[in-house]
């Protein structure tokens, strides 16, 4: 091999701790980008693909039991492609042996051979169960421990139970896909049923359309005829749905949270980067006499920058050789990942061509742009600046400025008799010795930080949130019944059970927004709690809550502004109630969770006087004297099996919060997706801290021999260099402190508006800031120790013969 | 017989904050080829200055500096940089006290790298010629080794094996015996007369009077000019 490749492999091969730290640093952010921009691209195809291939139903209906005579007088329904019925009825259910409950949502079919929408996709076992058997949704796997072969007990409303044999295991991504809120689902024919205590009857429409599947409007249409039709007959309908079919309800909020994940990914790129650039132009200032010998005996600047291009070009070679098969293992378990979540399945692993070519792009590029400032400014070195090693001298001049300030401050401490100890002095000069570098390590680790910190601070904003939100959900247990009880009736046996505080009984309204032309915008749910009721406190946008004497008066959530985003108080808002339309007054706007469609409240006074159920109710909320998980839980299930002792028709007796948790468990995948790349920052910091200080380590070899042969100890010259390292860390924290502030307001604004879809109040936590300064000091030791240590260990005759 | 290097009127300022500082004051000398010449004086008298005025390594203030050799004449700091650089690695052999070998290349590929560089010689040539090189120096069967394991004495011979890669008519030695004991500093010039006999131009600095005696002519340099004696022809 020519000799001067030979340098450059030797370059590689000699200094193995600065290769790998380069290379690192460079795979890193490949790896970063690699695995986002993967997963990016295979959930964005699978998760719209995967969901189409399963046939979803344009419309869902909940409406009144029908049978499969009215059913088939729906099939020819014009626009209509194929429609089915099924029955959906919530019940506990546990594996035989287990003591805790939880609440399915079951939905029962009459052929599952004749399933054409909304397919269910076989995971293990048989996909179609036969009388007496059931087969679960794979979710319900992560909150019930249970196998195909076991048996599921179920609990009946009248508190009796029956058991069904556990015989498959499907995955359903279209049945809940739009609501992450819903009850894991388990299947069982329509012969079943009865067993269950249910009739054999559907009470959900599923439709799919025959043209405009993807159109709004279309579907809104033939939407809307369907459910006239559907009313006509006498039916009531309830919650209703519409959905396009290449478009997974919840697409836009996962683009979204891969789109946070993505910028944080192009960061740490640009982290990275800045990484690169201080190492190598460390390397280049220690090959300054190389450069100064080679020009000497004839080479040429061509050369020289070519040798040096070809050594980053070896760097970005080897960490792509690192960073893109793990890239694209990487992509494909985070798309697992969320698929997962999201209950759909991927079309299989596959290399994934554009973050393939992304990632060459990055390995390659990034290390040359780092590297040109410093290899062109290495490569312009004069033999003579590089053989006297004069360049360092020629180019500092006199004492910097920073250099006379701080030895003025020091004259003026020491005039006021205090005296500075010499070691940390010299370590503050060190620190600001090099400034380029230190301005890089510093905006490096302070990005880490100010990211890491922001992580924590939308944590807290989002809990909040929801916690705020929780103040929808005061009651400690729901309690419905098949059939309305009156008020007083249930007060007093309520307050019968030990523990409850307070009854009060609700109703519920299911109407339609409309168009000012009639047509059908979205469905709304009214609750209607007594207008004095304590168990709401809503965030109010505008205007006021709800008062007994409202008639044709609602407080709506702020999901209405998608439909008629200039809405104020004090304008009417038609809506179709009863069958009936009818204006109603906007008396006031909250904000809510909007996945689920527009909430609204109405007194129950006026509603229950018009469902004519005046002083009844199906649906009671009961309020404990303690207001903890394990008592709510424990209050639900002694309130259902008190009432249904007492010979009421219990339907579900639900605990408060248990909606809450599974919001924010979905909030915590979303901010450990961000802590890990908040996380990722932060090692590719501490990379720069440690690449920082063995560069300033090895550039002050002699220095440090000249102090030790005037007897200055080991520990003194690990003092020296940890202080040293212990002060960036401790100044980059304090400058992420300030820089967490927008970064927080950004990302929090972010992933509110992609979650909720609306920006929400930010909320600060210490804990970021506390967890980020041990963090930053226990790394910023970390990545001097083992410099330090190298210099301690330098024995005074390698110092000074040190080149 | 025309000097093969010609020095005329060269003028050598330093700057630095603390002031200007003039290290040549008009140096006026020639040297012929096939000499070996030497330039003494004290430390800090500005021989090594001298020096990089002839290799082109540092820029002179005013003056001119000729070269005549392997058919061309050149003044020396009218070349641009690069061109200054392949100029001087086929011109002129760069030999210094500290040896500057590269410590990560073993002695062959130190020998073989001005080669690489100026591209006179195929790379299985320059292979046989660093070979050869080595030989002559006695280091053939180091040859793989790295410098750092040699003694101080045989690295300078393989910098000057390497500063002799490209066959340049002349050689310029900046103390090259400065860091080396008297035995092998004796060595070295032997086989530097053995160079000026096969006709090679030898440049030597040196502050060491003793070594007066062995030099074909010299100078001796005081404070930037040139001392009042004229130039010492020695006979041998
Ligand atoms: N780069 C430089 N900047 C300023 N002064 C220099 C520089 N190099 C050499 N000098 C000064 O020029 C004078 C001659 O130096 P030099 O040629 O190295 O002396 P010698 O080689 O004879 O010992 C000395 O006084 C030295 O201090
Ligand atoms: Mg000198």
């Amino acid at each position: 091999m020519r000799p001067r490749w030979q340098k450059v492999l030797s370059d590689i091969w000699d200094n193995k701790v600065r290769t790998l730290l380069v290379v690192l640093s460079i795979a890193v952010g490949v790896l970063a980008i690699g695995v986002i921009a993967g997963a990016y691209v295979i959930i964005s195809h699978d998760m719209s693909v995967s969901y189409a291939a399963k046939n979803p139903a344009n419309i869902e209906i909940r409406m009144d039991d029908f049978d499969e005579d009215f059913l088939n007088t729906l099939r020819d329904f014009d626009g209509v492609a194929d429609v089915e019925g099924r029955r959906v009825f919530g019940m506990r259910a546990r594996r035989v042996g287990d003591t805790a409950w939880k609440v399915l949502d079951i939905v029962a079919f009459k052929d599952f051979k004749a399933n054409t929408i909304n397919l269910l996709e076989p995971v293990r076992g048989v996909p179609a169960p036969e009388k007496g058997q059931i087969v679960l949704e794979k979710t319900v796997l992560e909150e019930i421990s249970i196998a195909v072969g076991d048996e599921l007990e179920v609990e009946l409303p009248d508190g009796t139970t029956r058991r069904l044999e556990v015989v498959g295991v499907v995955l359903d991504s279209s049945t809940s896909a739009a609501d992450f809120l819903a009850a894991p689902l388990a299947y069982i024919t329509l012969d079943t049923a009865p067993s269950l205590g249910q009739p054999e009857l559907y009470n959900r429409l599923y439709a799919t359309l025959s043209e405009g599947q993807d159109d709004d409007a279309h579907i809104r249409a033939v939407f809307a005829d369907l459910k006239d039709t559907i009313e006509k007959s006498g039916y009531d309908v309830g919650l209703t749905r519409r959905s396009k079919t290449h478009e997974h309800p919840l697409a836009s909020i996962v683009n979204a949270v891969l789109g946070i994940l993505m910028a944080l990914g192009v960061l740490i790129v640009f982290l990275s980067s800045s990484l690169i650039a201080n190492t190598l132009s460390a390397l280049l200032q220690q090959h300054m006499r190389h450069i100064g010998v080679i020009k000497l005996i004839g080479g040429r600047n061509r050369q020289v920058f070519l040798m040096y291009l070809s050594l980053i070009f070896a760097f970005g070679v080897m960490a792509l050789l690192i960073a893109v098969p793990l890239g694209g293992q990487g992509a494909y378990a985070l798309a697992q990942f969320i698929a997962d979540q999201m209950s759909f399945s991927l079309l299989g692993y596959r290399i994934v061509p554009i973050s393939f070519v992304i990632q060459i792009a990055i390995g390659m590029l990034v290390p040359l742009v780092a590297g040109f400032v410093p290899v062109v400014r290495g490569t312009r070195v004069t033999v003579l600046q590089a053989i006297s090693g004069d360049a360092l001298r020629l180019q500092a001049g006199g004492p910097t400025r920073w250099e006379r300030f701080q030895l003025r401050v020091t004259q003026a401490l020491a005039r006021r008799g205090i005296h500075v100890p010499r070691p940390l002095l010299i370590s503050l000069r060190n620190t600001f010795r090099r400034r380029g570098r230190l301005a890089l390590t510093l905006f490096t680790l302070t990005m880490g930080g100010a990211i890491f910190i922001s992580v924590f601070n939308v944590r807290v904003t989002l809990n909040e949130y929801v916690r705020q939100v929780g103040n929808y959900f005061l009651a400690d247990v729901t309690l419905d019944f098949e059939r309305p009880y009156r008020l007083d009736e249930i007060r007093q046996y309520a307050m019968r059970l030990d523990g409850v505080t307070w009854v009060e009984g609700w109703a519920y309204a299911s109407a339609e927004i409309l168009y000012p032309d009639g047509t059908v915008a979205d469905n709304i749910n009214i609750l209607a709690p007594p207008a004095n009721s304590g168990l709401v406190s809503p965030l109010m946008i505008s205007g006021r809550w709800i008062t007994p004497q409202d008639r044709q008066k609602l407080v709506i959530s702020e999901g209405i502004f998608d439909y008629y985003p200039d809405l104020k108080v004090g304008d009417t808002l038609p809506l179709k109630i009863n069958a009936r339309e009818e204006a109603w007054e906007v008396v006031g706007i909250f904000k809510f969770i909007g996945v689920e469609g527009i909430l609204g409240y109405a007194p129950y006074e006026y509603i229950a006087a018009e469902q004519n159920l005046a002083r009844r109710s199906y649906s009671y909320r009961l309020v404990a004297e303690r207001h903890d998980r394990a008592y709510q839980k424990q209050l639900a299930d002694r309130a259902a099996q008190a009432f249904r002792d007492w010979g009421f028709h219990v339907r579900e007796a639900v605990p408060g919060l248990s909606t809450l948790d599974d919001a924010s468990e979905s909030l915590d995948i979303l901010v450990t997706f961000l802590l890990i790349m908040a996380l990722l920052t932060a090692v590719v910091g501490a990379m720069g801290l440690a690449g920082t200080m063995s560069m300033n380590v090895l550039e002050r070899t002699r220095e440090i021999g000249v102090m030790r042969a005037i007897g200055a100890t080991d520990s003194a010259v690990m003092r020296m260099v940890i202080t040293e390292g212990t002060l960036i860390g401790v100044i980059s924290w304090g400058l992420a402190v300030v820089l967490s502030v927008p970064i927080t307001y950004l990302l929090a604004t972010i992933v509110s508006l992609a979650v909720f879809n609306t920006p929400i109040t930010i909320v600060f936590t210490p804990l970021g800031y506390i967890i980020w300064i041990g963090l930053v000091l226990l790394l910023s030791a970390v990545s001097s120790v083992l410099p330090a240590r190298n210099a301690a260990r330098l024995t005074i005759r390698e110092v000074l013969a040190y080149e | 017989m025309q000097p093969i290097i010609e020095l005329r009127n060269v003028v050598k300022v330093y700057s630095s904050p603390a002031g200007d500082y003039e290290a040549l004051h008009g140096i006026n000398l020639e040297i012929y080829p096939g000499e070996f010449f030497g330039i003494l004086g004290k430390s800090g008298a500005g021989k090594s200055t001298l020096l990089n005025m002839i290799t082109g390594v540092d820029r002179l203030t005013s003056g001119e500096v000729i070269v005549r050799a392997r058919g061309r004449e050149v003044s020396v700091h009218t070349l641009g940089e690069n061109a200054l650089a392949l100029w001087r690695g086929r011109t002129i052999g760069v030999v210094y006290q500290s040896f500057q070998l590269l410590p990560m290349l073993n002695l062959l590929q130190n020998v073989m790298l001005p080669m690489d560089l100026c591209g006179d010689y195929h790379p299985r040539r320059s292979r046989e010629r660093a070979l050869e090189l080595l030989r002559r120096v006695e280091l053939e069967e180091h040859a793989f080794k790295p410098p750092a394991f040699i003694s101080g004495g045989q690295q300078q011979r393989v910098a000057i094996a390497r500063a002799l890669a490209n066959d340049p008519p002349i050689l310029v030695a900046d103390e090259p015996t400065g860091s080396l004991d008297s035995v092998t500093a004796d060595h070295i010039f032997d086989f530097f007369e053995e160079l000026v006999a096969e006709g090679k131009t030898i440049v030597m600095v040196t502050h060491d009077h003793g070594l007066m005696p062995r030099f074909d002519r010299y100078v001796r340099i005081v404070d930037g000019q040139l001392a009042e004696d004229p130039v010492e022809e020695v006979a041998v």
